[in-house]
């Protein structure tokens, strides 16, 4: 069969690891990947970020090394669609291009921020093709880990069917299991991973199939944050059930700061402009977003989306709309960042919230 | 893999003055093969660089009835059409594309034709109406109704009255502001419907110009009773990539640069907020 990365999907095997090694492993695999995973900042934020190549910048790397109850500031959307990317570069009558494509084993991902990465993936995959994000994701391996207890109050996976674990689209799956992970093999790059570093995986012993089912239940039943996740895709389907008014008043305390936008896992839009210094310059792209007055502003200065609620519309619309009629996957993977990051309390749970339960609560 | 948002130099042929702030550019790809193999259609546009500005997208205003070079009307409007301004025979421009759908052809064949423009509009739209010339016999009576800010504003000057002379062919302009020595009409471009029939028999209407000219006309046409079908216009939205990725140019499943700039009135009135288009 053929997952969605366009790998091979075999029938799930599943090994073992024990937790004090994956130190060791990430140091290995670091001679080989560029190795992203998560990491705690002095500040106390954990950022997905790159490992250092450099042997002693590594070894104090590793020790900020995090795995459990991680919330990342961010979706890893940024390794592949990075903030501020140059596209090109000119100088006198040249101009070449700039793509990135080194190995990237990206470690510890989200099931939800995977189901990102994945919907992310075949929208930059689909006609026409976006050169920069495709050779960025050429050679990837994904170490999914899934969640025992959510990492953040806001997070409504089990709703929306995209978490605490995934059940498929990764290469390798961790489960949480005391002190060592049940590593579940999704596909036959991952089976090569644990080959080539084979030293540090076992054979799982007894009933593990029994233990790995019981431990993904009990995380399910971890999620306190449930809401009608369907029934919110089917009501936004029909064409104008959401009354412009529902928009309004979410649109009027908004204060359009796009930080919503910015940590989602799934928004793409950037904006495009051109850098010179000193003779030498380059064509950049950064990430931008429709809730952004500019976002729509016409050099003549029309702005067809100048009424604050069509921005409002937009950003609810494209995801549990839009998105759902063209791919019939929602845009909205139920990670809960937008609500957790929003500086007035609105996001995609209490307006899925609003919707179906038909009460004010923003 | 092919990169879209790689340019390809061009080489600038030739500079038309037309207005004060509009110039029309000829020109053409340096690259033999790219050259030979190039292709576009009526209607369609292209993202034209000057590196260190910037890019913008433009129409393509001429025919693909004419082979071997392009042409771009750009009116000077903001940084990177100020720069192509200050470009000079024999300089480089950066082009990608063409990109986007087209104006209606083959469907339109044996109808008669009401084209309704405003303003700098006239670009894109000159692309079909010149395709539309020299394929003269496929199609029945043609009137262009184009209205401008000024009599300086009228592009393409000559070419208009060239198509006057065509037989069958109808072009009557219009001026929001009259200027010393115009003996013309006066008047925003819909009120050329007091002066001349429009006819929806047997007929296509295709609007271009500025997001309230194309309001404006779109709703007398349909009062002078053509179908929602038959009204083609295009959807102008700010755009910084023109392929489906960059997402600025979105409405509703849509985006305007890969599946528009073109739609009839009938696709229109199926957006989600359709009252808050233009
Ligand atoms: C399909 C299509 C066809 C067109 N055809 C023609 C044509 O044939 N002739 C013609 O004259 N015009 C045409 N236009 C309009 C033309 O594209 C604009 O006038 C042009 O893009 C203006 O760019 P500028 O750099 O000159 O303006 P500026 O407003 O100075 O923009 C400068 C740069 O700043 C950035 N920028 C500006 N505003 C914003 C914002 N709100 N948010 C973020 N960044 C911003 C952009 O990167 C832009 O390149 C067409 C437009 C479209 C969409
Ligand atoms: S249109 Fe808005 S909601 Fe959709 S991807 Fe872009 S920024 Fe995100
Ligand atoms: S984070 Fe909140 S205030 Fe900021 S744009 Fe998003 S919804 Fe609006
Ligand atoms: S211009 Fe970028 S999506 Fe249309």
């Amino acid at each position: 069969m053929r997952g969605k990365g366009g790998k091979d999907m075999k029938a799930s095997k599943v090994k073992i690891i024990g937790k004090k090694k994956i130190k060791d492993l990430l140091r290995e695999a670091s001679q080989e990947w560029n190795v992203y995973v998560p990491q705690k900042w002095s500040d106390g934020d954990v950022w997905m970020d790159q490992l250092p190549k450099d042997k002693q910048m590594l070894d104090e790397a590793l020790e900020d090394v995090v795995l459990e109850d991680v919330d990342t500031v961010i979706s890893p959307k940024d390794i592949f669609f990075p903030q501020l990317e140059s596209i090109f570069k000119f100088k006198d009558d040249k101009i070449w291009e700039t793509p990135e494509f080194s190995p990237k084993l990206i470690f510890g991902v989200q099931p939800c921020d995977l189901k990102g990465i994945l919907f992310s993936d075949d929208f930059y995959r689909r006609n026409f093709e976006d050169r920069y994000y495709v050779s960025r994701i050429q050679n990837r391996l994904i170490v999914a880990r899934g969640c025992l207890r959510p990492p953040r109050p806001t997070c409504f996976c089990s709703s929306a069917k995209t978490g605490p674990f995934a059940e498929d689209g990764f290469d390798l799956q961790l489960v949480d299991f005391g002190d060592s992970y049940f590593v579940e093999v999704g596909t036959r790059e991952g089976e090569e991973f644990i080959t080539m570093h084979k030293k540090f995986f076992s054979e799982p012993d007894g009933n593990y199939d029994m233990t790995i089912k019981e431990i993904k239940t009990k995380a399910c039943d971890s999620l306190e944050l449930k809401v009608d996740f369907q029934n919110a895709l089917s009501l936004m389907a029909q064409d104008s059930f959401i009354p412009e008014e529902n928009y309004r008043r979410i649109g009027e305390r908004c204060i359009y700061c796009g930080g919503c936008l910015y940590v989602c896992p799934t928004c793409t839009c950037f904006n495009v402009f051109d850098n010179v210094k000193d003779k030498e310059g380059e064509r950049v792209r950064n990430w931008d977003a429709c809730v952004f007055e500019g976002y729509t502003r016409e050099t003549s200065g029309h702005n067809p989306r100048k009424d604050k609620w069509l921005r409002t519309a937009r950003r609810y619309e494209h995801k549990l709309k839009f998105d759902y009629k063209v791919t019939g996957l929602s845009g909205c993977i139920a990670c809960g960042r937008c609500l957790s990051s929003c500086p007035v309390g609105i996001g995609i749970s209490k307006f899925i919230q609003e919707i179906t339960e038909k009460r004010k609560i923003m | 893999m092919k990169n879209e948002y790689f340019p390809y130099p061009a080489v600038i042929e030739d500079i038309k003055t037309e207005t004060t702030d509009t110039k029309t550019f000829r020109v053409w790809f340096t690259d033999k093969v790219l050259a030979d193999s190039f292709d576009y259609q009526q209607g369609q546009f292209m993202e034209l660089s000057v590196p260190g500005a910037g890019e913008a997208p433009i129409s393509i205003s001429s025919s693909p009835s004419r082979k071997g070079f392009l042409e771009f009307t750009i009116r000077a409007a903001g940084k990177v059409t100020k720069s192509i301004h200050m470009l000079k025979k024999g300089d480089y421009i950066y082009l990608r594309g063409p990109y986007g759908n087209s104006f209606p052809f083959e469907d339109i064949k044996g109808k008669n034709l009401y084209f309704v423009v405003g303003g700098i509009g006239l670009a894109p739209l000159r692309s079909l109406i010149n395709l539309v010339m020299d394929n003269r016999n496929n199609f029945r009576h043609i009137k262009v109704l184009y209205g401008a800010r000024t009599p300086d504003d009228l592009c393409f000057k000559d070419e208009l009255e060239q198509w006057k002379k065509i037989p069958d062919t109808e072009v009557w302009l219009t001026v929001d502001k009259p200027s010393a020595g115009w003996g013309g009409r006066v008047g925003v471009v819909t009120e050329l419907w007091k002066e001349t029939h429009i006819n929806p028999e047997n007929a296509v209407s295709i609007v271009c110009g500025p997001p309230i000219m194309i309001k404006f006309a779109a709703d007398k046409l349909q009062e002078s009773g053509f179908k929602d079908k038959d009204i083609f216009m295009t959807l102008e939205r700010y755009m910084k990539c023109g392929i489906g990725k960059c997402g600025h140019c979105n409405i509703d499943d849509k985006f305007i640069c890969k599946d528009g700039p073109v739609f009839t009135y009938e696709q229109k009135k199926g957006f989600r907020h359709k009252e808050h288009i233009f």
